[in-house]
């Protein structure tokens, strides 16, 4: 999983902000979702995210499953992450 | 570029303009949140080969204070180091600045994406090789007609087929190509036709909107201007070419005139810059307020200032007085430090 060549993110007080510089399309999301783009920048596949995220944050494994697959679901259709 | 955004849900922001809907949506941040621009617009240059009608910058001339190469490359470090993601780098003709291609290989190693606007004009086949090279976000150029009298008779001195030319140069080397269409009373009927020839010549997007009453388009209106009656058509031909082409080109207008413009910047200030040749930075397009100098100041002061400026009651008394009487966009080019 990369991002698309056109993918530029920046972290900001408020949270991290996602931009498809080609659409001109622009995301924020909040700490979860920054740490999501981080495991990917990282080269992680979705097993090591899960992992690494349940890991890290307090909760039922199935409800951050269930919400990181949705968010990168959400990043692969709108062409910020290729597969 | 606006800055708003529902939380995890991607919301196109890239000027929505006055959009009530999307403004419902808005919470959170506004520019004043954010630590440097999300876009700047550099204008590099202000000498031009043609003397279009529209020109908001009235380019053809240099000015006589342009930024030399050395400030001009300090500046894409400081860019670089504010991490601002995506600019437009354009003129007067860009091309016409020695310097260019040496900036545009700066920004791009910086991981800036970076679309460069030109007539077209000096990109022969050499040229489109060397911005298929450079790799850049895209090359936009200026197509505003089917027929060279229509492209002609807005861009004076211009070449339509020079213009055609390096479309096909650019997309035949694989760079990414947006074409620009202007609207005016002598070729807004040609614009169906455009959009096809856009997508006939690979372009990834066809660019339109209201012409903006700014320099030297103020100076040429009575020619210019279209009806309203005709800015509907235009509008119509544009939906249905945004349906015939979707998935296949990106066909973008801006429905809204000047005024909306800034009736909504009035509210939500855009969270970009623009960079004059001189390194003198103005708030917007339609304001002749500058509010920096990056002769003087660091772009991070300058981006202060630029959210600070937005506050300015001289800034809001203005603008509010633009919107009642448009004729003052006149004043757009008459810069004034605030």
């Amino acid at each position: 999983m990369n991002f698309s060549e056109h993918t530029k993110i920046r972290k900001e007080k408020f949270g991290t902000v996602v931009f498809d510089t080609l659409t001109e399309k622009i995301f924020i999301t909040d700490q979860i979702g920054a740490d999501v783009l981080g495991l990917i920048e990282q080269g992680k596949d979705l097993p090591e995210i899960l992992s690494t995220l349940t890991a890290s944050y307090d909760g039922d494994s199935q409800a951050i499953e269930k919400d990181v697959v949705e968010f990168i679901e959400q990043l692969k259709s709108n062409d910020i992450v290729t597969v | 570029m606006d800055t708003l955004a529902e939380d995890k849900n991607l919301v196109r922001l890239t000027n929505p303009g006055p959009d009530d809907e999307l403004r419902q949506a808005v919470r959170g941040a506004n520019c004043d949140d954010y630590q440097s621009p999300l876009f700047i617009a550099w204008q590099i240059n202000s000498a031009c080969n043609l003397g279009c009608l529209h020109c908001c910058q009235e380019a053809g001339r240099s000015l006589p204070d342009e930024l030399t190469r050395k400030e001009a490359l300090d500046l894409c470090t400081q860019i670089a180091d504010l991490n601002v993601p995506y600019m437009a780098i354009s003129g007067g003709e860009p091309l016409l600045c020695p310097y260019l291609f040496e900036v545009s290989k700066l920004l791009k190693s910086s991981d800036v994406s970076l679309k460069i606007e030109t007539n077209g004009e000096f990109i022969d086949e050499q040229t489109a090789k060397r911005f298929a090279d450079l790799k850049l976000r895209s090359i936009q150029i200026s197509v505003d007609g089917v027929t060279a009298e229509a492209h002609e008779t807005l861009r004076k001195a211009g070449n339509w087929e020079k213009a055609i030319a390096a479309c096909k140069y650019l997309t035949k080397y694989g760079v990414i190509l947006e074409v620009v269409f202007v609207p005016a009373k002598f070729n807004i009927h040609q614009v169906g036709d455009a959009v096809d020839q856009a997508y006939t010549l690979g372009a990834y997007g066809f660019y339109t909107g209201k012409t903006m009453r700014i320099g030297r388009a103020a100076k040429n209106w009575d020619i210019l201007c279209p009806s309203e009656q005709e800015y509907e058509k235009f509008l119509e031909i544009l939906k249905a070419k945004e349906a015939e082409y979707q998935g296949r080109m990106k066909i973008y207008y801006y429905p809204y005139d000047i005024i909306e413009e800034l009736k909504y910047r009035l509210e939500y200030p855009s969270t970009s810059l623009m960079v004059l040749p001189n390194g003198k930075v103005k708030m917007a397009g339609p304001l002749p307020f500058i509010c920096g100098d990056l002769r003087k100041e660091s772009l991070k002061q300058v981006w202060q200032n630029y959210k600070k400026a937005w506050k300015n009651p001289e800034v809001i008394e203005f603008t509010k007085k633009v919107i009642d009487d448009p004729k003052l966009v006149a004043e757009a080019n008459n810069w004034r430090q605030i």
